[in-house]
């Protein structure tokens, strides 16, 4: 449905997108994840018809949207897309029923239809009481709500959100969750949906596209992006809490032993545990922070600026400037060389 | 338990004590003189001049000519204003015009530059034979200045344009830098065309703000003075303003304070139903400001064009106007502004074959005498008004519940809805006669400053509430915290904070005070020169050098003080930001 063909785009002389290829099909809920100025906003404004590519191709089904090599791209309005704003752009001169009617009327819709379709969809976000409300008369949440069901009121064949949640507070950000996933789901339509927050990424996706500096890092499902990272970066980006990463060097010798001295090992937070004395196989750390998810503890120690953190049952007391004896399984769960890559 | 509640009671006495004090100060400086005028035109010796403005034989005269012209003038100058400072606006802040910056900085000075220079600017340019005396640069040139370009109405609704348009400009860029292109952009992807965004979205939400401009500029121009009575005066077009200043000129004051009451009224009206407009529930505050970036506008081949006429609306209404002004303080004759050139009308002797006798303004004692006043008037009143403003913030700040606090507040801010003739008008009537024990105040230099205080009180109340806020609260109660003495925490957090906050507010009173006109015309006395009120005076009788010397002065000393002020403060003009 969506087909990224070594997507590029460069302000002046800062490559924002690199050569980003990528396909997901009809239905799918895309997420674009990465640290802030990776490039994620930039590619959802090029999905939208707001930014021109300066390489590569967007197609959407059957059509080419936009063309980097030829520098032409098809008008936002005529794409087949909703775009939700991380500022939700609400129009604030007009009430909730009028910031959705109103690119109905741009369409051209009639009366009647118009004003069933206000209705239908201000049921679906369940605000269906806010209609006569003007934007600056309503909660953060409910403003989100009009962003989005403004958006699907044209029934765009692509849903894009840029960043919507970042405004809402803890509470209320796991609530739109799935909140998103529903009319997600309720409207059948394609989903891209940009975040720096790997825990919503995680949680919404079908597919995920990690991506750092322009580039994407890894194109996969979630659980495969957890299980099997192919860089670094996604390792230490990813799940909750993300992966471990250990230089070789820092090793103790019995692990270290068969591994390239340059590389680092990757162990998971569950394959590590906690002993009470220094082993063959353990490494001191500064005690951090523990706290306790989902009936296990979560441990987190420190050593110069390298975090390690483990996940165990019945961690023993500790007080921030006791010593934390980590203990790592025989072999690690991948190992990635200086560079990044995965090694095997 | 009775200490507490003592403490309690004392304290709250404390408040009520400082409450009633402040009160009482923005009513004998703010509510006196209004109460005062109304008073005496209801005096039974005084009252017929109501029926004898609104109905009389004379009321025609009057009142109703002075006040269509009034409003042909607002409606006029509010439309003009809106459009030009609309316009620039919206190619400063949403396009991608060339030097947006010098544009967006051209068009925040014209309102530096006093109406009555403009006017005389104007006059030097286009004045034709028609009043006698000497005639413009243009009929010089041997052009025939048809009349109505020359005098009345036209030139009057050019000038205060040129002059109120800046304000206009301000007030709708300032609201136009806050539409966040991603409104623009959500009306893009909805498949809306550029006219249809721009008159679904972008003018709706900028509604308030051009309602503001109007409004503000409609009541500017209703209460000018100078402008009319330099252009219009000659040719016997009166407005309100200069109706009323020729009623006081001549003794019927009861008549001039009808006059004075009624235009107070209009221009009040006007403000409030601007206000009334844009409040409401659709407050258009822009919601939330995460995200949300700068797009402009891609303006394509009308790029140049539009450059260039924005360049001369900027430069028409700014270097144009100071260098007639400076040619012709140096021409002895302003049909050839460019040749002759003398410093006679600044340094020169008396000379009997000379401009009837006059001395150049640097060697005329009055003169000199003169801008020491002005001077002194402009430091004393941002001195007073400074040390009134931080006390009014300060009490509304601190103690700012209740109806005594209502009370102050909406004072302050009354002089706001007045114009400033009318302002003079009711200062006469309350401090031209003796009041109790104390003797008249007319023709002293106290009544200036207390009229100039009370005028610009609601400016030196937002001055103040700006200080404060910077200053109180989190500041300086983490310097609490860490146990710093009240003395200390002074002179280390509050006076720092403070002191760049304060000393701009005051060089702009002092700016205020320097190029005012309306104000000080009515309270002008020979013992009391003012170097505005004799530029006008010789301008009146026709001595445009020495009027466009003086002016030239006012224009050196207002432009060197606003550029202090504006380095001090920093000012932030969102719009520019790139």
């Amino acid at each position: 449905m969506i087909r990224l063909e070594n997507l590029g785009k460069s302000f002046g002389s800062f490559d924002a997108v690199k050569e980003v290829s990528l396909d997901v099909p009809r239905g799918a809920f895309l997420v674009l994840v990465g640290p802030s100025g990776c490039g994620k906003s930039t590619m959802l404004r090029m999905l939208a018809g707001l930014e021109t590519p300066s390489a590569g191709r967007i197609v959407f089904g059957e059509h080419t949207v936009s063309d980097g090599g030829q520098g032409w791209t098809i008008d936002p309005s005529r794409r087949n897309v909703g775009l939700v704003f991380q500022s939700y752009a609400l129009w604030p001169h007009m009430t909730v029923a009028g910031n959705v009617d109103w690119p109905l009327k741009v369409k051209g819709l009639g009366k009647a239809e118009r004003r069933q379709r206000i209705e239908e969809v201000l049921r679906l976000l369940g605000i269906d009481g806010l209609a006569g409300r003007y934007p600056n008369e309503i909660s953060g949440g409910q403003q989100q709500r009009v962003a989005i069901a403004r958006m699907i009121a044209p029934r765009p064949g692509i849903l894009l959100f840029d960043e919507p949640l970042s405004n809402l507070d803890a509470k209320l950000r796991v609530e739109m969750r799935t909140e998103l996933l529903r009319v997600h789901r309720a409207t059948g339509a394609t989903s891209v949906y940009v975040t720096h927050d790997q825990v919503e990424a995680m949680t919404m996706a079908s597919h995920v596209a990690v991506l750092n500096n322009g580039r994407v890092e890894q194109f996969g499902p979630p659980a495969e992006l957890v299980a099997n990272p192919a860089t670094a970066f996604v390792a230490t980006f990813v799940g909750t809490p993300p992966a471990n990463l250990v230089p070789v060097a820092a090793l103790p010798e019995a692990l270290a032993a068969g591994l390239p001295a340059e590389a680092s090992a990757m162990y998971r937070p569950e394959e590590l545990g906690i002993v009470a004395a220094p082993g063959p196989d353990s490494l001191a750390f500064d005690f951090a922070e523990a706290s306790p998810v989902a009936g296990r503890t979560m441990v987190t120690g420190t050593s110069g600026d390298r975090r390690l953190t483990a996940v165990v049952d019945g961690a023993p007391a500790l007080a921030v400037g006791d010593t934390v004896h980590f203990r790592l399984p025989p072999r690690p769960a991948v190992v990635f060389a200086a560079s990044g890559e995965r090694l095997k | 338990m009775t200490t507490t509640t003592l403490r309690q009671g004392l304290r709250l006495d404390g408040a009520t004590l400082l409450k009633l004090g402040v009160l009482a100060l923005v009513g004998v400086l703010i509510a006196a003189p209004l109460l005062r005028i109304v008073l005496d035109t209801l005096s039974p010796g005084a009252i017929v001049a109501w029926s004898e403005v609104t109905t009389g034989r004379l009321s025609r005269n009057l009142l109703w000519v002075p006040l269509g012209n009034t409003l042909i003038l607002g409606v006029g100058v509010a439309c003009g204003c809106v459009l030009i400072g609309g316009f620039l606006a919206w190619l400063v802040v949403m396009t991608d015009v060339p030097f947006r910056r010098t544009i967006g900085l051209m068009a925040t000075l014209p309102f530096m530059i006093p109406s009555f220079a403009t006017a005389l600017a104007w006059g030097s340019l286009f004045r034709n034979s028609r009043v006698g005396g000497q005639s413009g640069f243009l009929e010089g040139l041997g052009l025939a200045i048809p009349d109505w370009l020359s005098w009345g109405m036209v030139p009057t609704l050019i000038v205060l344009i040129a002059h109120y348009y800046s304000l206009a400009f301000t007030v709708i860029a300032a609201a136009l830098a806050t539409v966040n292109s991603d409104l623009v952009e959500a009306a893009q992807i909805a498949g809306a065309k550029r006219s249809r965004i721009l008159f679904g979205i972008v003018l709706p939400v900028a509604l308030p703000a051009v309602v503001a401009g109007a409004s503000l500029t409609f009541a500017g121009a209703v209460s000018n003075f100078a402008a009319p009575a330099l252009l219009g005066l000659p040719v016997r077009m009166q407005t309100m303003a200069t109706r009323l200043f020729g009623l006081i000129e001549v003794g019927q004051t009861a008549r001039g304070y009808v006059v004075a009451i009624l235009l107070i009224a209009i221009s009040a009206l006007f403000l409030w139903a601007g206000n009334a407009v844009v409040s409401g529930r659709r407050s258009y505050a822009t919601i939330t400001g995460k995200g949300g970036r700068a797009k402009r506008f891609v303006l394509g081949a009308a790029r140049t064009p539009l450059f260039l006429l924005a360049a001369l609306v900027c430069l028409l209404t700014t270097v144009v106007p100071v260098v007639i002004l400076i040619a012709s303080s140096l021409a002895p004759s302003s049909s050839a502004l460019f040749s002759n050139w003398t410093l006679h009308y600044w340094t020169g002797a008396s000379n009997p074959s000379f401009a009837q006798g006059q001395p150049g303004i640097f060697s005329n004692p009055f003169i000199l005498s003169g801008t020491g006043m002005t001077l002194a008037l402009g430091a004393s009143v941002a001195v007073t008004t400074t040390l009134a403003g931080l006390l009014v913030a300060f009490v509304l700040a601190r103690h700012g519940r209740g109806p005594l606090a209502g009370a102050i507040n909406q004072l302050s801010f009354l002089p706001l809805l007045v114009p400033g003739i009318a302002f003079g008008a009711a200062y006469i009537a309350l401090f031209g006669a003796p009041i109790g024990p104390f003797p008249a105040l007319y023709g002293t230099f106290p009544l200036l400053v207390l009229a100039a205080t009370a005028y610009l009180m609601p400016f030196a109340v937002q001055t103040g509430r700006a200080v404060i806020q910077q200053v109180s609260g989190d500041l300086d109660e983490s310097a609490r915290m860490t146990g710093a003495s009240f003395p200390r925490r002074l002179a280390a957090i509050t006076v720092p904070l403070a002191s760049r906050g304060l000393a701009a507010g005051a060089l702009i009173v002092f700016v205020k005070i320097m190029r005012d006109l309306s104000l000080v015309v009515l309270l002008f006395t020979p013992t009391t020169p003012l170097l505005s009120v004799l530029a006008y005076r010789y301008a009146s009788e026709g001595f445009g050098q020495f009027a466009n010397a003086i002016t030239v002065v006012i224009l050196v000393i207002s432009i060197a003080a606003t550029l202090l002020a504006n380095r001090l403060q920093t000012k932030s003009q969102p719009w520019l930001k790139s």
